[in-house]
Parts: structure tokens; C-alpha cells; sequence
């Protein structure tokens, strides 16, 4: 069971160490948060530079494009576009996934939610945040130099990686960058652990944890034992940068002696498969229990589901090398990693087939955090589906560094963690800032972020199929693509579209900030412990720390006499 | 932007076509392709259905009490563990074993220039530029009667040709999307790739990893003769090398000996 | 904050995450090795000079002697015999700078024979292991003069901070004899 004290210290008093150097879990949850959703928007934005420029190559972009680049007449320029898609990919997975997902999320609600008074180490905790705040800084800073930033992809294959391919400090300051990253990753991580492990109160067993603390433990765990992989890998590209060493070199080019420059590949990818299902693990959790909350009735198959979640983190420790699959490793690798790959199946068809089971003879509210969520089971199931084509080997050598690829992982790790991120920021929302959101802009947020979204994450998987190769700046120079161009402006239209409803969402945050609807303890009526106590909360959580007599998904039992129609964890189990 | 043209157009199935086919083995890829469509699609909808068909019959107003069930009894866990089966089973093996089968008995099955009729390729990628080279009359690789072009990779119909590849710089990717083939091309390593075409024409190949920032430019053309036009031209071509080649010229000098 | 109570299983579970994660860094740094010297034909490279054997087994023995003051620093802990303890704890911080002089004498001896971390696979890899090895020590040595710091009859949980940093130190020292071992002598 679990070890760690509880006690209850004075409130911090000055503005420092209340809102900067916080060593409050619920503060420093919404620095990642408002850091993360910071992010969010360079990200896109960047995102919405390379869209115009595919749609309209050669055309100045509307408004900024004269300040930004002004050099070329306002037209992104390909040096330019290179940096803008390695830096989109960089800036959206760590900067801002995981600093809202596991960032902020993870601060808030785990210690919340397994009632504990705070993170098992606060300090490591507030130094987790400040290592991603000076890594944010020299990402950003390496905006501003002289020959760019880095612009090799965020996959940052060598040689391109390397002096051979960039000069210049913009892919070292990345390194850099990104190792500073790594520290604080590690930091939460073994922050994360302890504490699910440490601070659960009195009788709250593994599987009476809500999904959610499942989704952000595992993730933790993965992080833990796969960054430091990143951070390997990253070091020695930063010594053959700066200490002239050769560990990725080879070929003709490589003057100065000879290495293996696809071990980085491999190294590359030990780590980021694991990532990619770091980045998705919270969001499944998240959408696992918000389904049981808002259909009023447990979450079906839940300890299945959590054992299901479990094994796809340690499946996808085995697959990695189906990102691989055209650089010819040999026949066994390849064979062995296809089929690997395929048994992450199982388990993903099983936590579907409790998703869909939650929802099954519910009574179903549709509120926001409701839509996102049934919004994540879409987008997932189809994101999810397209991975079968690309872990196939033969339809892979077709597919691989097409947008068909672009189309999967944004639908599985964009689409799915987004909306499930929005699904929780609307649900924890009150919790946090004692505030209702406003409702109808939500739904409103909700289609004008669902509908485009599909446009332009299916108009990538038609086009990728279609042959068009990723990581170009004009793909109408190839008369085989021509055709698809139409495709193409969808989904730029669709991307612009998207991207100006995120407006109605910034305008919700602050408005409801401001002056939304005072928030009761618990608006949504749901057990979990979170809402047993004020929002938002006091300092030190809970008053006195709650002892855990049922499970979290105790909704809908027709025996309670309470007349509610869900169970806190606080109370005894009404048998049905 | 031409949405309305999308809608409009009665070609809009052209959308969601690949390139046109042009190969021995583009098919293999095509139908395991459209095979796993197919599969995927069928359980998406039931999932869709399960999706839209609860949200729909189980919204608060429809059914006002929900069905309190952990979804742990017996018979939930067996069709749970039914549905994970039949999943597996019906598509990932499936795939699995179609690929497997077509990876062994075809792609992996390089042609032997001892026994049968096979054009050999060498490759070079680079920043930004593709160059090709033919054995010339030697049947020697790296020798002064080789032909070698820059972006213009000329084959004949119905004849398998083997590619051996190598990268200059950085890492580059030989795509030929009429083909469904692409081989990723690595500085100090070769690696292999054979096809034959069925189709004469002229045709894209494009650079599939990113490689710098003319990555976009990094386009050749691929030509397929006649068998009897690829003799005039490989002819002609000798001739042109055997008399222009310079011996002393850094960029011809990158071919290596052929090595099976 | 510092005198906000850890219950031994935290402190215990925090120590082992961080090795772990740390052992991921050193397992992949070790990979690498391996691929590069099975798919080198022959080891060192040719024209390549093996470095000698002598300061790297110096290193080993002055590591495990440090290790071992640190293991008596523990004992004298569990005894309460605390300024025994401070005596072991001098000792193995001594050992320990002790070992990053001889690193540093190793690293003045590769180069006076030519081996730069340049000079290709073989001094590079020599010299990544040893650069992050010693970035490690540093830490060690952080976490060894933080223990110098709280060895006194107050700090709770005094033993299992003790044990924390001797189970960090005796990590280094592990990693450290596979790499005498892989680098140095086979």
C-alpha cells in the first residue's frame, strides 16, 4: 500500500513563490498549461505557413507574410519551410503535448485524484517545469540565428543532421534543446511514479485509480525508461557537431572518418515509438473515464482496459523498427517487427471494444468534455485503422514519407490527443479556476475543430495514397500530383478553418476565466475525489485525507438511496 | 481553391486512386493495399455504428436509466476477447501473411544476372540530383565506357532491372511511385531494389526523404522504352561515352564494382 | 520544505527510477559500441594503438575503494556511529576525486599519443563513455556532499538517504567496470 506522509504546510505568501516558483502541484499544472497552450499556437501557426505555402505556392502569405519574410517578398522561402515543418513537428510533440497532457494534466490530477496533498517531491517538481521553461527558450532562440533553425525534420536523421547537412548552431542549439527537454521529462517521470505508487489514499487499490491516473502512470513509466534513449542518441549527434567526432557519418561526404548513420534511426526509434504512445496514453485514460461520466454508468471493462493499456506500453517497446522498414534492414528485423507490430492490435481492439461498451444502454449527456471524447473514438478508430497499412512491410515501401503517413499520425497523435486534451480542459476547467465554461461556445469549438479536422487529415491520407511524397515545399512540379491538387487546397481550407475556430476556444478560456459562472463542487456529478472537495481547491487539497471505499466509475447503480445517481469513492459500495 | 469544382466534378474519384500502375508487382502492394482498406473499413463502420447508433439510442432523453454493469461478467469478457480474436485474426494475420508471402517470393527474390536477362543500375543520390549508370559495353561497372545521366533513368519495357544505390551526402530515397516501390539510398552503404515495368511512357521519380532544402527539386524522369528503342538509345549513348568520358572527371567517378 | 517527512519507499522508488533512467542512457551509449565494433573488420581500427591498460585499472581500483568507504560509511550509519560515518564518507569522496584525476590524467595520456576524440570510432566512443561517466561523478559527488551535509543524528530518514546515495555511487561503479571491461580490456 502506499507510504508517503501527507502533512499539511502554511500557504505560500509572496507573489514569487506563489505563482513563479510554485512549489504547488495545481500551480504548476497551469504553468504547463498556459506554457503548452503557448505552444500550441506557434505550432499551429506554423502549421498554417506550410498549408498556405502548398496551396499557394509562390503566393505571399496574407497579413504576416511581409513582416516575416520580408526578404522574400512575403513568400515562405524552402530553406525556410524546412525549419517550419521540423519546427512544427518538435514544438507540437514537446512543447506542447506534453506540457498540457502530461504537464499539466498529470500535475493536477494525479494528486488529486488519488487524494493526496501534493506530488511526492514538489521541488522536483517545480524544477521539471523550469528545465521545459529554459528548453522552450533555446528552441525559440534558435529561431533568431543567423543560418535558421534547424530544418533536417523533427526525426533529425543524420547526415543531414550532422555538419554535413547543417551547418550552422540552429540543429546543435536542438540538441540542446531537446536534451534540456529530456531532463525535465525524467523529472516528472520519476515524480509521476512515486507518486501513483506512494500516495494513494487508505483503500484505493491499483484498479479503484480512475483511467486517467492509469493513462498518465504508464505514460510516466515509458518516459522514464525510453528519454534517456533520446538523450543518448542526442548527445552523440551533438558531439559529432561539436566535437568532430564521426559516430553518424558515412560516405563520400564523410571526410573525416566513418560511423553508422542509421543507428540514430534505431536509436531514434527505441525512443519514439514508445513516445508516440507516451503522448496518447493520458488522452486514452482521460477519454476512458469521461465516456463512464457522462453515459452515467462504470466504465465497461475497466480493469481490461487498464490491463489492455498496459500491455500496448509494453508492446510498443518491441515494434519500433516498423518505422524502418525502407532503409533494408535485414529479412529477420523486418519480418520480426511486422509482425509485432500486428499483436498491438489485440489489446487497441479490446479498450475499443469497452469504449464502445461504456457508451452501450447509457444515459448519455452531451455535454462538451462528452463530444471531444466520442470525437477521440472516431478520430482514433480511423487514425488507429491506418496504421495496419503502414506496419504491413510491402504497403509500407508505397507508403512510407507520403502524406498517407502525415494523414496517420496526425489523426492517432494530433487529432486524438487534441481533442482529448480539450475534453479535459472543459471537464477540469471548473476544478481549476472554480469557473464554468461557457457551453454553447464549446460545442461550437467542438464542430468547428471535429469537421475540418477531418478534412484535412483525410485529404492528407487520399493524397499520400495518392503518391505524394511529405516534406516538400511544391508537389506540383510532379505531374502526377497535379491532379490532386484540388485534395490539397481542402485541405489547406480546411486547416484555416480549424485553425481560426482554436479562436473560439482562446476566447472561451478567457472570458470564463474572467467572469464564467462560479463553479460548485461538482458541476459534472461524478465520484471521483477531485470533486469532494471545493473548486478550486484549497491549498492542501484535502482537509483531511479521504479513505477510499469504492472504485471511480460508480455511476447508475440502481440501489442508491442518496438521491444522486452516482457513488463518491469516500462511500461505501451500495451493493446492486 | 476549388471546392465547389471538387463536388462538382465527375472525376472526383481520381481522389482516391494511387498512380497508375505501371509494373510486374505494383499489384502485390495494390491489392494487399485495398485488401486492408477493405477489412479496416468494415470494422470502422461497426464501430461507427456502435458510436453513432448508442450516442443516438442512448442519449439521456431516449433511455433515462443506464444499464450499471462493470462489463466484467462472464459474457462481456468473452465477447471482448472475441472481438480482439476476430480482429487479429481476420486482418493482422491476414496482412501479415500476404506480405510475408510477397516479400520472400517478390521483392526479396533479386534477380540473378548470371541466369537470367537483368539491366543493371547503379545509383548514386545527392544533394540534389540523381545520377544513373549503366555497365556500357564492359558489362563493367566503374570503368570509362560506363553511361551515366544525371535525372533521366531510361529502361526498358518488360525486363527486370536491378538498382544498386548509394548516397553521396545524406540520406536520400529512390520513389517511384508507379512503381509502389522506394528504397531509402544511405551514404556508405548499398542497398537494393529491383522492378520490371509493363507499360512504356515517361514517368516520375521522386527523392523520399528529406534530404535538405531542395528535397522538393530532387526530381528525375524515368523513361520506358520499347526493348527496341532502349537498344538504339544504349547504343547511341556508348558511343557518346566511350568518345566524351573523361577519365580525370571527379562527378562520373562515383561507380563502384558491381557486387551481387 | 526540508523538513517535510519521505517515507523510505518514496525515497527508495525515486532512486531506483533515476538509476534506471540512467542505465537506459548507459544501455544505449553500449548499443551503439556494439554495432560499431561488430561491424568494424577488425578492433581497434587499423593503425589504431589500444589504450594502455594502466590508468583505466588504476581507476577500477581506486573506484572500488571508494565504493567500498562508501558501503562502511552505510554501516557505521546503521550503527549510529555517525562520525565514523563522516570519517568512511571523507574517505570515498577523496576516492572518488580521486578517480576523476586519474580520468583526467587518462584523457592527457590518449591525447599525448595522438588519440583525440576526433581521431576516429575507437577515441570517440573511448572518449563519449568516459565524458558522460565522469558528467555522471559529478552528480555522485553532489549527491555525497549532500550526504555530508545531512549526516547528523536529526535528519529522518537518515538511513535510507544514506542508502540511496550509496546504491547511486555503487551504479557508477558498475557502469564503470563494464566499460574497463569493453573498452579497455577486450
Amino acid at each position: 500500500m502506499s507510504g508517503g506522509y501527507n502533512e499539511i504546510h502554511p500557504e505560500p505568501t509572496t507573489f514569487w513563490s506563489k505563482y513563479i516558483f510554485s512549489f504547488d502541484h495545481k500551480v504548476i499544472a497551469k504553468q504547463f498549461l498556459w506554457y503548452g497552450i503557448f505552444f500550441l499556437g506557434v505550432g499551429g501557426l506554423m502549421a498554417l505557413l506550410i498549408r498556405w505555402t502548398l496551396a499557394n505556392p509562390g503566393v505571399p502569405v496574407p497579413l504576416i507574410g511581409n513582416i516575416l519574410f520580408s526578404g522574400s517578398g512575403g513568400v515562405v522561402p524552402p530553406d525556410t519551410y524546412a525549419m517550419l515543418f521540423t519546427m512544427h513537428g518538435t514544438i507540437m510533440i514537446f512543447y506542447a503535448i506534453t506540457p498540457i497532457l502530461i504537464g499539466a494534466f498529470g500535475n493536477y490530477c494525479i494528486p488529486l485524484m488519488i487524494g493526496a496533498r501534493d506530488m511526492a517531491f514538489p521541488l522536483l517538481n517545480m524544477l521539471s517545469f523550469w528545465f521545459a521553461f529554459l528548453s522552450g527558450a533555446v528552441l525559440l532562440l534558435s529561431l533568431f540565428i543567423p543560418q535558421g533553425a534547424a530544418a533536417g525534420g523533427w526525426t533529425s536523421y543524420p547526415t543531414l543532421s550532422t555538419l554535413i547537412g547543417s551547418p550552422g548552431a540552429g540543429q546543435t542549439l536542438w540538441c540542446v534543446a531537446i536534451f534540456i527537454f529530456g531532463i525535465s521529462s525524467t523529472m516528472g517521470a520519476v515524480n509521476y511514479v512515486t507518486t501513483v505508487i506512494t500516495l494513494r489514499a487508505p483503500g484505493m487499490g491499483y484498479f479503484d485509480m480512475p483511467l486517467t491516473v492509469w493513462g498518465l502512470w504508464l505514460t510516466a513509466i515509458l518516459n522514464a525508461i525510453f528519454v534517456p534513449v533520446l538523450g543518448a542518441g542526442v548527445i552523440l549527434l551533438i558531439l559529432d557537431r561539436v566535437f568532430g567526432t564521426t559516430f553518424f557519418l558515412a560516405g563520400a561526404s564523410a571526410t573525416s572518418g566513418s560511423g553508422d548513420p542509421v543507428l540514430f534511426q534505431h536509436v531514434f526509434w527505441i525512443f519514439g515509438h514508445p513516445e508516440v504512445y507516451i503522448l496518447i496514453l493520458p488522452a486514452w485514460g482521460i477519454v476512458s473515464d469521461l465516456l463512464s461520466f457522462f453515459s452515467r454508468k462504470p466504465a465497461f471493462g475497466a480493469k481490461a482496459t487498464a490491463l489492455s493499456m498496459t500491455s500496448i506500453s509494453i508492446l510498443s517497446t518491441l515494434v519500433y523498427g516498423h518505422h524502418m522498414f525502407t532503409t533494408q534492414m535485414s529479412p529477420l528485423l523486418t519480418q520480426s517487427f511486422m509482425t509485432l507490430t500486428m499483436t498491438i492490435s489485440i489489446p487497441s481492439a479490446i479498450f475499443f471494444a469497452n469504449w464502445l461498451g461504456t457508451i452501450w444502454k447509457g444515459s448519455i449527456r452531451f455535454d462538451s468534455p462528452m463530444l471531444f471524447s466520442l470525437g477521440v473514438v472516431f478520430v482514433f478508430g480511423l487514425g488507429g485503422l491506418t496504421g495496419l497499412h503502414l506496419g504491413t512491410t510491402t504497403t509500407d515501401l508505397f507508403l512510407h514519407d507520403t502524406y498517407f503517413v502525415v494523414g496517420h499520425f496526425h489523426y492517432t497523435m494530433a487529432a486524438s490527443v487534441l481533442l482529448g486534451g480539450f475534453a479535459g480542459i472543459y471537464f477540469w476547467f471548473p476544478k481549476m479556476f472554480g469557473r464554468m465554461m461557457h457551453e454553447g461556445l464549446a460545442k461550437v469549438h467542438f464542430w468547428g475543430t471535429m469537421i475540418p479536422l477531418n478534412g484535412i487529415f483525410f485529404g492528407m491520407l487520399l493524397v499520400g495514397y495518392g503518391g505524394m511524397h511529405r516534406r516538400i515545399y511544391n508537389p506540383f512540379i510532379y505531374e502526377s500530383l497535379q491532379r490532386l491538387i484540388p485534395v490539397n487546397n481542402l485541405i489547406t481550407t480546411s486547416a484555416i478553418l480549424m485553425g481560426f475556430f482554436q479562436l473560439v476556444f482562446v476566447y472561451n478560456l478567457i472570458k470564463s476565466l474572467l467572469s464564467g459562472e462560479k463553479a460548485t463542487n461538482n458541476p459534472w456529478e461524478v465520484g471521483t475525489l477531485e470533486w469532494t472537495i471545493p473548486s478550486p481547491p484549497p491549498h492542501h487539497n484535502y482537509d483531511i485525507i479521504p479513505v477510499v471505499k469504492c472504485g471511480p466509475h460508480e455511476l447508475g447503480n440502481p440501489n442508491l438511496k442518496t438521491g444522486r445517481d452516482f457513488q463518491y469513492q469516500t462511500e461505501e459500495l451500495v451493493q446492486a | 481553391m476549388n471546392l465547389l469544382k471538387m463536388g462538382v466534378s465527375a472525376g472526383w474519384l481520381d481522389y482516391f486512386r494511387p498512380p497508375e500502375n505501371i509494373s510486374t508487382t505494383a499489384h502485390l502492394i495494390d491489392d494487399l493495399f485495398n485488401f486492408t482498406t477493405v477489412m479496416v473499413t468494415f470494422y470502422f463502420i461497426l464501430v461507427c455504428i456502435g458510436l453513432f447508433g448508442f450516442s443516438y439510442l442512448y442519449s439521456k432523453k431516449r433511455n433515462k436509466t443506464p444499464y450499471y454493469t462493470y462489463g466484467n461478467k462472464k459474457q462481456h469478457l468473452i465477447v471482448t476477447a472475441f472481438i480482439g480474436a476476430v480482429v487479429f485474426l481476420s486482418i493482422d494475420l491476414n496482412i501479415t501473411r500476404i506480405a510475408n508471402n510477397d516479400l520472400v517470393n517478390t521483392f526479396w527474390k533479386f534477380p540473378d544476372s548470371k541466369t537470367e536477362k537483368v539491366l543493371k543500375v547503379e545509383v548514386m543520390a545527392q544533394q540534389w540530383m540523381w545520377s544513373f549508370r549503366y555497365a556500357g559495353p564492359d558489362n563493367e561497372f566503374g570503368t570509362n565506357d560506363d553511361i551515366v545521366t544525371n535525372n533521366d533513368l531510361r529502361v526498358p519495357v518488360n525486363t527486370k532491372v536491378l538498382f544498386h544505390l548509394t548516397a553521396k551526402d545524406v540520406i536520400h530515397s529512390f520513389f517511384v511511385p508507379n512503381v509502389r516501390l522506394k528504397v531509402d539510398t544511405i551514404p556508405g552503404r548499398i542497398t537494393r531494389v529491383w522492378w520490371e515495368v509493363n507499360k512504356p511512357g515517361k514517368y516520375d521519380i521522386a527523392c523520399a526523404e528529406m534530404c535538405g532544402t531542395h528535397h522538393y527539386l530532387m526530381k528525375a524522369a524515368l523513361t520506358v522504352y520499347t526493348e527496341e528503342d532502349f537498344n538504339k538509345w544504349l547504343a547511341s549513348s556508348s558511343l557518346i561515352a566511350a568518345n566524351t568520358n573523361d577519365p580525370q572527371d571527379a562527378n562520373l567517378a562515383w561507380g563502384w564494382k558491381w557486387e551481387e | 520544505m526540508s523538513t517535510r517527512g519521505r517515507s523510505e519507499l518514496q525515497i527508495n522508488l525515486a532512486t531506483n527510477i533515476v538509476i534506471i533512467s540512467m542505465a537506459m542512457l548507459f544501455a544505449t551509449l553500449f548499443m551503439g559500441y556494439a554495432i560499431y565494433r561488430s561491424s568494424a573488420p577488425v578492433w581497434p581500427p587499423m593503425g589504431v594503438q589500444r589504450v594502455s591498460l594502466l590508468l583505466p585499472s588504476l581507476s577500477t581500483v581506486v573506484l572500488f575503494i571508494s565504493s567500498f568507504f562508501c558501503y562502511q560509511v552505510s554501516v557505521s550509519t546503521k550503527k549510529n556511529e555517525l562520525s565514523k560515518g563522516h570519517k568512511y564518507l571523507n574517505l570515498t569522496i577523496l576516492f572518488g576525486v580521486g578517480f576523476m584525476v586519474l580520468q583526467g590524467l587518462l584523457w592527457n595520456q590518449m591525447k599525448s599519443s595522438g588519440l583525440f576524440v576526433s581521431s576516429g570510432i575507437f577515441a570517440s566512443i573511448t572518449y563519449a563513455f568516459t565524458w558522460i561517466h565522469f558528467a555522471h561523478m559529478v552528480a555522485g559527488l553532489l549527491a555525497l556532499l549532500y550526504l555530508k551535509k545531512i549526516l547528523k543524528p536529526e535528519t529522518v530518514n537518515l538511513l535510507t538517504k544514506t542508502s540511496s546515495v550509496e546504491n547511486f555511487w555503487y551504479f557508477l561503479e558498475i557502469v564503470w567496470i563494464i566499460m574497463f571491461i569493453t573498452l579497455f580490456v577486450f
